[in-house]
């Protein structure tokens, strides 16, 4: 299993500063991401969101670990009773006058319900994952691009 | 170019190679023989899905056979793929966000009688 981080790229038409302001303030955050009780982009600030997928609910356990402002910002992620620790980093980037995100997820393979979650799926099989998961993201992809 | 299993099964025929190889283990020239398309073209295919890890060639005397190792593909795709979907709708709604807000402040001032074709020409 490769432990290469998970790296995800996009472009926006807004100045960083306003970028930055997306990612951490809690009201625009509640817009695109998650709806927090607080937000305060300072190292060693703690929150906590629900996330589901098909089966249950994952609480997920955040900390603050790097801030700079309007550049870089790093949290700790996890999950409420499961082993293993990931973390998430934004960097921001002036793109002409857009903003060129960077989002990095590092640490992805040391949760267990990935693992239990990468076994299930190798025993369902391969064939349902080739023939349509990943053709209908690919899809899902281009017309986003 | 970094290759991964995504760029690998984003080709039909890429798709269609492993589909054949992962029955059975076969040379080169017998996975050709399944399609209309020319060999050299079958050989790139095959060269990205090896540089993918997708199949591992195996030579036999005169013969390189394909043997496909989808084990690979379960591992790296299963646990990454919940994140990719997660983040790319996420990244998406975070940009729609961002426009909606670019569009809403374009439009406040009462002055402001652009269309939205000459807000895009302005925009680039």
């Amino acid at each position: 299993m490769t432990n290469e981080p998970f790296v995800i790229e996009r472009v926006y038409n807004a100045p960083v500063e306003r970028v930055w302001k997306a990612i951490t303030d809690k009201n625009d955050m509640k817009q695109w991401y998650f709806d927090l009780s607080d937000f305060r982009p300072e190292v060693g600030f703690e929150f906590t969101f629900e996330g589901r997928n098909e089966e249950r609910c994952y609480v997920h356990l955040c900390k603050i670990t790097e801030v700079v402002p309007a550049k870089k910002l790093t949290y700790s992620w996890k999950y409420e009773g499961y082993e293993g620790n990931s973390f998430v980093t934004f960097e921001l980037y002036p793109e002409g006058t857009g903003t060129r995100l960077k989002l990095t997820h590092a640490g992805l393979e040391t949760f267990p319900a990935i693992a239990d979650f990468a076994k299930q799926n190798f025993v369902f099989g391969w064939t349902s994952l080739i023939g349509e998961m990943l053709p209908k993201f690919l899809d899902k992809e281009v017309t986003v691009a | 170019m970094r290759r991964d299993v995504f760029q690998a099964i984003a080709d039909p025929t890429r798709r269609e190679i492993i589909n054949i190889i992962a029955k059975h283990t076969l040379t080169l020239n017998a996975v050709a023989d399944n399609f209309d398309i020319s060999r050299p073209a079958i050989s790139k295919h095959i060269k990205i899905l090896t540089e993918c890890g997708l199949i591992i060639i195996k030579q036999q005397g005169r013969e390189r056979y394909c043997e496909a190792n989808l084990s690979s593909l379960g591992q790296v795709s299963a646990w990454i793929d919940e994140y990719r979907i997660f983040w790319t709708k996420k990244l998406d709604a975070l940009g729609a966000f961002l426009d909606k807000e670019n569009v809403e402040l374009k439009t406040a001032p009462k002055k402001s009688t652009t269309s939205l074709s000459t807000k895009k020409i302005k925009r680039k």
